[in-house]
C-alpha cells in the first residue's frame, strides 16, 4: 500500500521531518564547530574581515563617488556662472542693438521680434558643444515666450520643486540637485545627472526682469559607469581579500592547530597508559618546547610510576612475605596457645583468664593475617573466580544463618525482605557469602541494636542485595572511606566484634571482580545502607542495580521536604551509575 | 692584537645584535615607504609613462550641432492680451511639441479646434503688437494686431521663398471664464519671426541626380528642428521624401520607392545609415553620391557605412562610401584647375600659366573676328560658340588646330550663348519685341549638322529673356527677364526633358536688393548661387532661397564669369579693357601682358568665360 502511505505523509510531517534534519545537520554543524580550533579561527577572522572589509569599502565607495561629484558640481557651478554672466550680457544689451536688428524703435526688448534669450541660449548651446557635456534652460514665467532650452533637453528634467527652491533662494544662489535627466528622442529614459538652478541677479541692470532661472543640466551618466565599475571592483576586491584572509587564517592556524592536536592524541595515549608515548620535536619555536616540556613530562611520569610501582610492588610483596613468614612462628604458637586454652581449667583464674584472652587474639591475628594474605592475593591479581550459578536468596539466608549468633548477641534482629522467585545469578558464592556477612557484621557493630534490613531485589540483568541498619550512619565523604583498608569511622570506638578492618576492603576487591558494584550510603542518625549489584551473568557489564542505593523511605522523606536536590551525592566508586 | 681582541668580541656579540639590526632596518624601510606613499610622493597619475590609446569618444552625438530652441509655454493667466498673443507667436516658434498642443493652449476651446498650424510657414519680421483699443477691466473682447514685414515663407516642402509685403494679422481675444484672456480667432498656419525661424528650421542641401544620373543637383529645403531627432537623421529622411517643389520633375532619386531610413547612428567613430531598402545594383554610385554629399558635414570627409535593416548592404561585406571618393562622382561640383577663355583684340585666348594670356588654337586664336560673348563647352573637345556683334548669329568654334568658326544659329536680338553639360548650346531669340523663344542646338556628328530644338517655356513667352545661362548641375536654369514695362528681374528655373521635349519649369524669382534695375549679366557660381551684373556695375550673389548679397562694385565691368570661387569680370575703361578677378576683399586685374603688366589697355583682354555655367 504504497500509495496510501504516501499520502499519510502530510506537508506537516514532511515538514518536520526537514526540521528534524536540520536540527541534526545543525547539531552536528555545532559539534564540529566546538570541536574544531581552526574552522573557529576562520569563521571569526572570515566574520571580521567581512565586517572590516564591508565597513572600509563604503567608507571608500563614499568617499570616491564624492569626490567625483564633488569635482563634477564645482566644474558644472562655474560654467554655470560664466553663463549666466552671457546670459546677463545679451538681456542688458543696449536697447538700440536689439532694436537696429529688429528694425524697431520704441519698444522694449522684449517687445521686438528678435530673443536675446534666444541669442544667449544659442551662444550657451555653442558654449556647451555639441557633445552634450551639459544642457541649459532658460525661462522666465512672467515673460511670454521667454523659456528656451539648448539641443534636445527635455524640459521636465526641471521639476516643480527645483524652481520652488530656485524662487525661494537669493538671485545667484545655486541650488544643485542630483536629479534624473530627460531627453527628447530617447524614448524617456531618464539619465542620472546634476541640475543646478539659479534665479538671475540683475542687480545693476534694472531694464532686465529678474524672474529668469538659469538651469544647467549636466548628465552623470558617464560618472555613473565609472562609480559602478568602481563599485564593481571594490565588491569583488573585497570578496577576494575576505578569502584570501580566510584561507590565510585557515593556513596559519593550521600550523599551530595540528601540532596541538599531535600533542592532544600524545596526551590522550599517555593518559590511556602508553606511558612510552612521545612527541616529534620539530625546530624550536613555543610549539617545539610544548613538545619538548610533554616529553619530558610524560619521562618523568612514567619514571615516577616505575618507581611508585615498584615501591608498591616491594611493600605488597613485603606485607605478604610478612603473612608467611608469621604463620610458621603462630602455628608453633598457636599449638602452645591451644595446649594452654585446653588445660586452662587447671590453672588458676589469672592464668586462665590469660589462655583465653590468648586464644581470643590469636584467632583474631589468624584471620587478620588470612585477610592480609588475601588482600595481597588481590594486590598482586592473583584472586580468580569460582562462578557457579546460584540463587542469591540461599547465599544471603547462609550468610544471614552465619551471622544470627553475632545478631543475638547484640540483640538485633534481621528483617529479611527476599523476593518470592529464585534470584539466580553465576558467581563464586563463597565470596560473595563473605561480602554479605562482612556487610552483615559491619551492620551489626554499627547497628546499636536496632533491626537490620535485608532486601534482595533481581531485574533481567543484575541481581543486588542491600543492608541497611539504623545506626550512627556516616557522615558526608565518608561513603567511600569506608572501603579503605583499616578506615575506622570514629578511631576511639572499640571493635565489639573484632573486625580485622580489612573486611570491607576485600568484599569491594571481591565485588569488583565480578564486575558488581559495592556502595555505600548513610547520613547521621538516619543509619546507613551498604548495596551489592552483581550482574546475572559473568562477564558482563553492569548497567544498573534492581535496588536503589538510598533507601526509599529516606527518599521519599526528603522529596516531601522540598529538598529535591540530593543531599549527598550518591557514591560512584564504581562508576557511579545508578538505577534511580 | 687590537685585532685579535676585537675579533672574537664582534663575533660572540654578533648573533643577537645583528638580527635585531637587520629587522630594525627592515621595519625602517617599510615606514618609509609608506610615509612617502601617504604623502603622495607615489604619484597618483605616473609620470612619463606612455598612455594607453583611448578611443575619442565624445558623450553627445556629432551627429547635431549645438542649438538653441525655444520650449512651448503654457500661457500665464496673469498676463494682458498682447503678452498672450506674444506668447502665442512663441509657442507656435517652439520646437518639440508635436501638434502644437501647448500653443492651443493659448486658444479657446472653439478656436482650438479651428486652428490649422500645417501648411506654409509665414516668416515676419516685427513691428509691434498692439490692442485695437485700450484694455478695460470689463472689457471682454479685444482684437490684438500683429503688424510686421513678411520676409519669406517655408513651403510645406521646406522651400525658403524670399518673399516682401506687410504683415497685419489680427487676434481676437475673449476672456475665458473669468480674467483670463485667450484667442478666440486667429490667421491659421504658423507666423515665425526671422529669429524664430532660424532657431526653428535649419537650412540643409539636398543632392539629387539630373536626367542622365551622373550630375548632382542641389536642392536646398529647410527642415524643421526637431530635438528628438538629430540633424543628420532629418536630413536624410528629407532626402529619402524627394526634391522640393523648385526642382520637381527634373530631378531623379538613385533610392528605391518608399525607402524609408531607420537611424543615422555612430559606430567607432564612423557614421551608419540604416535604410530599409537597397538600390539596384547601377544605383550604388549614385546613391553613395547623394548620401556623402548631402551628409558632407556630418561625415566630413571620412568614410561612412549604409546599412540595410541594421544589416550589411551585402551579404558578408560592408558597404562603406569613402566621402573623399564622391567627390569625383560629377566632376562639375569641384572643378579644378580650369583656365578661362577671353577675348582679345578679335581672338580667343586662353589664360595661361602666369596669368598670361596665349591664343588658342585653330581660327579662332589666330584671325580676328568680330564676336563677343563667348561660352565655353564642358566637353573633352572644348568648342567655344560666340555671339557676332549684331546679335544676329552665334558661331561655334572647336578648339583644335584646325578648327573652324561655324555658324549654328540665326535669329533676331540673341540671347548669348550657353553652353549645358549636355553638348546642347542655348540661346534665345526674340522674333518680336516682348517675346521670346528659347533654343537649344544639338549638333549632330554622324550628319554634321545642328539640330535646333524650340524648348517650351511658356513663362518666358510673353517677356523678353535678355539672358539665359544653365547651370553646371544641368538642371538649373537662370533666365533675365524685361517684361512690358521695362522691370528687368532674374528668375531661377528647371530644365526637364531634353531634345524636342526640353522644357523650363519651376521658375521662381530671386530676391533682389533694388527692383529698379537693368541686368547687364548673369553667371552661376555653383549649382545653388548665381553672381547677377546689374546696369550700374553692382554684383548680387543671388540664390533662390535666400536674400542677395552685395558685393563691391566695380565701375565698368561688362561681364561675368564664375567657376566655384572663382569670379572673373571683363571691365571697361573707356576703350580699355581688362580682367578682374575678386579676392574676396576687392577687384584684383588679372591678365598680364608679355611684359608682366596687369594695365587696362585698348583692345584688351575682355569677355572672360569659364566653362559652361
Amino acid at each position: 500500500m504504497p500509495p496510501v502511505k504516501k499520502r499519510r505523509r502530510t506537508p506537516r510531517q514532511l515538514a518536520r521531518g526537514v526540521r528534524r534534519r536540520t536540527r541534526r545537520a545543525a547539531g552536528r554543524l555545532r559539534r564540529v564547530f566546538w570541536r574544531s580550533l581552526q574552522l573557529r579561527v576562520v569563521t571569526s577572522t572570515l566574520v571580521i574581515s567581512i565586517a572590516v572589509v564591508a565597513v572600509l569599502g563604503v567608507f571608500l565607495e563614499q568617499q570616491i563617488s564624492a569626490s567625483v561629484l564633488n569635482d563634477r558640481v564645482r566644474a558644472a557651478t562655474s560654467e554655470a556662472q560664466a553663463d549666466r554672466r552671457t546670459v546677463l550680457g545679451f538681456l542688458a544689451q543696449p536697447e538700440s542693438e536689439a532694436s537696429k536688428q529688429s528694425g524697431d524703435t520704441g519698444k522694449t526688448l522684449q517687445h521686438s521680434g528678435e530673443s536675446p534669450l534666444g541669442e544667449a541660449t544659442e551662444a550657451l548651446a555653442n558654449r556647451a558643444g555639441s557633445a552634450g557635456r551639459y544642457s541649459v534652460v532658460i525661462r522666465n514665467r512672467r515673460l511670454p515666450g521667454a523659456f528656451f532650452g539648448t539641443m534636445n533637453i527635455d524640459e521636465r528634467s526641471v521639476t516643480e520643486k527645483m524652481r520652488e527652491e530656485v524662487l525661494k533662494k537669493d538671485a545667484g544662489e545655486n541650488s544643485p540637485w542630483f536629479s534624473d535627466l530627460y531627453y527628447e528622442g530617447r524614448e524617456g529614459r531618464p539619465v542620472p545627472g546634476l541640475v543646478i538652478g539659479t534665479r538671475l541677479d540683475t542687480t545693476g541692470t534694472p531694464l532686465v526682469d529678474d524672474g529668469y532661472e538659469i538651469y544647467h543640466l549636466v548628465p552623470l551618466d558617464k560618472e555613473e559607469k565609472t562609480l559602478t565599475s568602481v563599485r564593481q571592483m571594490l565588491v569583488v576586491v573585497g570578496v577576494g581579500l575576505v578569502l584570501l584572509l580566510a584561507a590565510i587564517a585557515s593556513l596559519v592556524t593550521r600550523q599551530v592547530v595540528t601540532p596541538v592536536r599531535l600533542t592532544r592524541q600524545a596526551a590522550e595515549r599517555l593518559a590511556a597508559g602508553r606511558l612510552d608515548e612521545r612527541l616529534r620535536v620539530r625546530g624550536e619555536d613555543d610549539l617545539a618546547r610544548l613538545a619538548i616540556s610533554f616529553n619530558e613530562m610524560a619521562a618523568n611520569l612514567a619514571l615516577k610510576i616505575h618507581q611508585l610501582e615498584e615501591l608498591s610492588q616491594v611493600q605488597r610483596q613485603f606485607v605478604s612475605d610478612v603473612s608467611h613468614e608469621l604463620r610458621t612462628p603462630l602455628t608453633t604458637v598457636r599449638m602452645a596457645a591451644d595446649l594452654l586454652y585446653d588445660a586452662r581449667e587447671d590453672f588458676d583464674p589469672m592464668a586462665a583468664r590469660s589462655a583465653e584472652l590468648m586464644q581470643n587474639q590469636l584467632e583474631r591475628f589468624e584471620s587478620m593475617l588470612a585477610d592480609l594474605l588475601e588482600i595481597s592475593r588481590y594486590d598482586a591479581g592473583a584472586a580468580t573466580l569460582d562462578v557457579d550459578s546460584v540463587d542469591v536468596r540461599d547465599v544471603v539466608l547462609r550468610a544471614v544463618a552465619d551471622s544470627e549468633a553475632l545478631a543475638e548477641r547484640h540483640s538485633t534482629r534481621f528483617d529479611l525482605r527476599l523476593p518470592g522467585e529464585p534470584c539466580m545469578a553465576e558467581m563464586d558464592s563463597r565470596r560473595v557469602e563473605r561480602i554479605l556477612r562482612n556487610l552483615l557484621f559491619n551492620a551489626i557493630e554499627h547497628g546499636e541494636g536496632r533491626d537490620i534490613v535485608v532486601s534482595v531485589g533481581a531485574d533481567r540483568d543484575a541481581v543486588a542485595v542491600a543492608v541497611r541498619d539504623h545506626g550512627v550512619g556516616l557522615k558526608p565523604g565518608e561513603e567511600n572511606m569506608v572501603f579503605d583498608r583499616f578506615w575506622r569511622a570514629d578511631p576511639s570506638r572499640a571493635r565489639t566484634i573484632g573486625g580485622t578492618g580489612l573486611g570491607l576492603a576485600i568484599s569491594r576487591e571481591d565485588a569488583m571482580l565480578h564486575g558488581g558494584w559495592l556502595q555505600a550510603w548513610g547520613s547521621p542518625g538516619e543509619g546507613s545502607q551498604f548495596r551489592l549489584s552483581l550482574p546475572r551473568a559473568a562477564g558482563t557489564e553492569l548497567r544498573g542495580s534492581p535496588l536503589p542505593l538510598v533507601p526509599p523511605e529516606v527518599e521519599m522523606r526528603r522529596t516531601w521536604r522540598g529538598q529535591m536536590t540530593p543531599m549527598l551525592t550518591p557514591a560512584t566508586a564504581d562508576g557511579g551509575r545508578d538505577a534511580d | 692584537m687590537p685585532t685579535r681582541e676585537s675579533g672574537p668580541a664582534r663575533e660572540s656579540g654578533a648573533g643577537g645584535p645583528r638580527r635585531g639590526r637587520g629587522l630594525r632596518a627592515a621595519a625602517a624601510a617599510l615606514a618609509a615607504l609608506m610615509l612617502v606613499c601617504a604623502t603622495g610622493a607615489c604619484a597618483v597619475i605616473p609620470t612619463g609613462v606612455r598612455a594607453g590609446a583611448v578611443e575619442d569618444a565624445g558623450r553627445g552625438n556629432p551627429l547635431d550641432s549645438p542649438y538653441a530652441r525655444g520650449i512651448a509655454m503654457p500661457p500665464n493667466d496673469e498676463w494682458d492680451p498682447e503678452q498672450l498673443v506674444r506668447g502665442f507667436l512663441a509657442a507656435m516658434a517652439s520646437t518639440g511639441d508635436p501638434g502644437h498642443a501647448v500653443a492651443r493652449q493659448y486658444l479657446t476651446g472653439g478656436f482650438a479646434g479651428r486652428w490649422r498650424p500645417s501648411g506654409e510657414v509665414t516668416i515676419y519680421e516685427q513691428d509691434g503688437i498692439e490692442a485695437d483699443e485700450p484694455v478695460a477691466d470689463d472689457t471682454t473682447e479685444v482684437r490684438v494686431t500683429l503688424k510686421g514685414t513678411v520676409t519669406a515663407t517655408i513651403g510645406r516642402d521646406g522651400l525658403y521663398r524670399p518673399s516682401s509685403g506687410d504683415l497685419r494679422e489680427p487676434f481676437t481675444l475673449v476672456r475665458d471664464g473669468g480674467k483670463r484672456w485667450r484667442i478666440d480667432a486667429g490667421p491659421d498656419g504658423l507666423l515665425l519671426s526671422k529669429a524664430d525661424a532660424e532657431r526653428a528650421y535649419r537650412g540643409v542641401d539636398l543632392y539629387f541626380l539630373d536626367s542622365k544620373r551622373k550630375g548632382l543637383v542641389i536642392d536646398q529645403v529647410q527642415i524643421p528642428v526637431n530635438p528628438a531627432s538629430t540633424r543628420a537623421k532629418a536630413t536624410v529622411e528629407r532626402l529619402l521624401a524627394g526634391a522640393s517643389g523648385a526642382l520637381q520633375g527634373a530631378v531623379q532619386t538613385a533610392f528605391a520607392q518608399d525607402t524609408r531610413l531607420i537611424d543615422v547612428t555612430t559606430e567607432n567613430d564612423r557614421v551608419v545609415v540604416n535604410l530599409t531598402k537597397r538600390v539596384s545594383s547601377d544605383n550604388v554610385a549614385a546613391m553613395s553620391a547623394q548620401l556623402s554629399w548631402t551628409l558632407s558635414e556630418i561625415v566630413s570627409g571620412s568614410s561612412f557605412e549604409v546599412r540595410v535593416n541594421g544589416e550589411s548592404y551585402y551579404p558578408g561585406s560592408p558597404l562603406m562610401i569613402d566621402a573623399q571618393k564622391q567627390l569625383g562622382f560629377d566632376p562639375w561640383t569641384t572643378p579644378a584647375d580650369v583656365r578661362p577663355i577671353y577675348l582679345q583684340d578679335g581672338t580667343l585666348h586662353q589664360l595661361g600659366k602666369e596669368n598670361v594670356g596665349e591664343p588658342v588654337a585653330g581660327e579662332a586664336g589666330a584671325e580676328k573676328s568680330p564676336r563677343i560673348r563667348p561660352a565655353v563647352s564642358g566637353h573633352v573637345l572644348k568648342q567655344v560658340a560666340a555671339l557676332s556683334e549684331d546679335r544676329r548669329s552665334i558661331s561655334v568654334v572647336p578648339l583644335v588646330p584646325d578648327g573652324q568658326w561655324k555658324e549654328w544659329v540665326t535669329g533676331t536680338d540673341l540671347a548669348p550663348p550657353s553652353w549645358d553639360r549636355y553638348h546642347s548650346l542655348w540661346t534665345v531669340t526674340h522674333p518680336e519685341p516682348g517675346t521670346s523663344v528659347v533654343l537649344r542646338h544639338y549638333y549632330d556628328d554622324a550628319k554634321q549638322e545642328v539640330k535646333q530644338y524650340r524648348v517650351s517655356a511658356h513663362d518666358l513667352d510673353e517677356v523678353e529673356v535678355t539672358a539665359l545661362k544653365v547651370a553646371r548641375d544641368g538642371v538649373h536654369v537662370a533666365v533675365a527677364v524685361r517684361d512690358g514695362q521695362g522691370d528687368e528681374e532674374v528668375m531661377i528655373g528647371t530644365v526637364v526633358g531634353e531634345g524636342a521635349g526640353s522644357r523650363i519649369d519651376n521658375l521662381w524669382p530671386v530676391d533682389r536688393v533694388d527692383d529698379k534695375q537693368k541686368i547687364k549679366d548673369i553667371a552661376w557660381k555653383d549649382g545653388k548661387t548665381l553672381y547677377v551684373l546689374t546696369g550700374k556695375s553692382e554684383l548680387l550673389e543671388a540664390s533662390l532661397t535666400g536674400e542677395s548679397k552685395p558685393l563691391v562694385p566695380y565701375a565698368g565691368i561688362e561681364s561675368i564669369t564664375a567657376l566655384d570661387r572663382a569670379l572673373l569680370a571683363g571691365a571697361a575703361d573707356g576703350k580699355k579693357r581688362q580682367i578682374l578677378y575678386w579676392d574676396s576683399a576687392k577687384w584684383q586685374p588679372l591678365v598680364k601682358d608679355e611684359n608682366g603688366s596687369t594695365g587696362f589697355v585698348e583692345d584688351g583682354p575682355s569677355h572672360p568665360a569659364f566653362p559652361l555655367g
